[in-house]
């Protein structure tokens, strides 16, 4: 029984002492107000040379149709760059070779600034690069596209957002650290890391690059965007530009979402709320049924049905089984029904599994998640069946008797205390 | 580890059912799932305990990864609280439901159909089809 207890007090100031070097505890990182700073420098930039635009509105309900129209010198191709006010994380993991180091890096880049909704609308004559670089599949780079279809210079939103990076090892995972924050990049560097985080966070090219601009011979322009459905809500900036010096004034349009659709912020994604609802209720009584809780079903299919992030359905699922499974307790502790020696030693293992887990969720890329999730539920899947065999139900048949009989007693135990 | 319940006494691997729950642990809450069909297994074949030993104990492992799991997801910045609204009264709600469909359906058939379902989600996440 001491070493029992010797046991618990090593792995609880273990716990504790890792808390601490992670920084758990301290001050939250500070968010840099730079907001104003970057107002003004942005108006400095949009000094009106030789390029005029104009939209055709002011606002759109949950995405829609929008028309830029404008002139710009003539024979020269024409960019549009849209981004929305609203903010997200995105974060990246870079474990590539080098090849010139011939080493793995192992830097984590994180932001909390990028655009909820960022897109860059070149030239139709460059359908065709476009489509090239699709065929690329998962493995197509933005700062490729930018040099291909000459958008470089244009790419500016994205290009100043604050990006920090952590010097992550295989120790600081263990302990659930992001590692060492390293310094900060200088401008070109971030902007190239950025040109990663815009792929990191929109995943697909065509959610970052379209060929819609229809520039004429004389040098007016127009192009019909396509603003999709379940983007963040509020103010959007547009800006028409020809290359680095040369862009019109900015011209801003609201998106205005409304009930029953709502944001999630730090998803970056607006959805019906009834239909998470209803799939959440439908997935949930299955997996009651079945015997596994929900989250096995319900997120692989959050990260399939709608762009969310995988880390964030993971750290959203998981808090809302923490009531059940408190109840649950507190009924079986009811009628003694706990062994709490067992529980609570298994339980130091899995608090420090728990502890590593959730830090591992952001190392991963969607991709990664999905097929180790796929891998898991067909484990979980073979683990179903084998509980469909005849020996195993012919065994549980046995158990569940001895289980109700002994929950029984239990029961009546108990009560006989409280009567007497 | 000697574990005695309501009369009897079972020994018990402490080591396997640590390193097997912290790896579960991992895993559940990596990829933010309950851990419950993968404990019970562990408990009941890998330690060899009865069924009405592990129901209630295996909960109890399970709610210390839930929590350090919840929190640790918080400090990440992994939780989004609107969401969080939308899915938790489904998720209540569901526990009132089940016991009353599971009254009236065949445990097994349950199960056969999860099988079936889980495959068909595990090879479309696999990208096989």
């Amino acid at each position: 029984m001491k070493r029992y207890w010797l046991a618990v007090i090593i792995a609880l100031s273990a716990t504790v002492f890792m808390m601490y070097q992670n920084g758990a505890f301290a001050a939250k990182p500070k968010e840099p107000i730079t907001a104003e700073a970057k107002t003004e420098e942005s108006k400095i930039e949009a000094s009106t040379e030789g390029i005029t635009a104009q939209l055709d509105k002011t606002s759109l309900n949950n995405g829609g149709k929008i028309t830029i129209t404008g002139k710009a010198p003539e024979g020269k191709p024409v960019y549009i760059e849209i981004w929305s006010d609203e903010k997200v994380r995105a974060s990246r993991f870079d474990s590539e070779l080098d090849k010139e180091t011939g080493k793995r890096p192992y830097i984590f880049y994180i932001t909390q600034e990028m655009p909820a909704y960022y897109k860059l609308f070149v030239p139709q004559d460059f359908k065709e690069t476009l489509e090239k670089e699709k065929k690329e599949g998962r493995k197509w780079s933005v700062s490729k596209v930018l040099r291909d279809t000459g958008a470089a210079a244009v790419y500016s939103a994205p290009a100043k957002i604050k990006i920090d990076r952590y010097q992550t090892s295989l120790f600081a995972s263990v302990i659930g650290s992001r590692g060492e924050l390293l310094s900060q990049m200088d401008a070109g560097e971030n902007r190239r890391r950025s040109m990663q985080l815009v792929k990191a966070r929109f995943r697909d090219l065509p959610k970052v690059f379209s060929a819609d601009v229809l520039v004429e011979p004389d040098g007016t322009f127009k192009a019909e965007i396509n603003i999709r459905e379940g983007l963040a809500p509020g103010k959007y900036n547009v800006v028409a530009a020809v290359d680095k010096d040369t862009k019109a004034q900015p011209l801003t349009f609201t998106n205005n979402i409304s009930f029953p659709t709502m944001y999630l912020s730090n998803a970056g994604t607006s959805l019906n709320i009834f239909l998470p609802f209803l799939l959440v209720l439908g997935v949930a009584t299955f997996g009651v049924l079945m015997g596994a809780g929900g989250g096995f079903i319900i997120n692989p299919l959050l990260v399939s049905l709608w762009p969310l992030p995988h880390t964030i359905v993971a750290g959203t699922v998981m808090p809302t089984v923490l009531f059940s499974q408190g109840s649950g307790i507190f009924n079986y502790s009811k009628i003694k029904f706990i062994h709490w020696k067992l529980g609570v030693t298994i339980g130091l293992a899995m608090v420090l599994g728990g502890f590593i887990g959730p830090k591992l969720t952001e190392l991963i890329t969607l991709d990664q998640y999905k097929f180790v999730f796929g891998i898991i539920l067909i484990i979980l899947a073979a683990l179903m069946f084998w509980q469909t065999t005849p020996g195993y139900l012919d065994k549980n048949k046995k158990e569940q008797a001895i289980l109700k009989e002994f929950q029984k007693r239990a029961k009546e135990s108990a009560e006989k205390k409280k009567s007497s | 580890m000697v574990v005695e319940f309501w009369g009897q006494e079972f020994k018990v691997n402490t080591i396997l059912g640590c390193i097997g729950g912290f790896l579960i642990a991992i895993t559940s809450s990596m990829f933010g799932f309950g851990g419950g069909p993968f404990m019970v297994p562990l408990m009941t074949v890998g330690l060899g305990l009865p069924m009405y030993v592990v129901v209630g104990s295996s909960l109890l492992a399970i709610f210390f990864n839930t929590v350090m799991g919840t929190i640790r997801h918080y400090q990440f910045g992994n939780f989004d609280f609107l969401f969080f609204l939308i899915m938790f009264p489904a998720a209540i709600l569901a526990g009132f439901i089940a016991p009353q469909i599971a009254k009236r359906v065949s445990p097994i058939w349950v199960k056969r159909v999860a099988v079936v379902g889980l495959l068909i989600l595990a090879f479309s996440l696999l990208g096989l089809f």
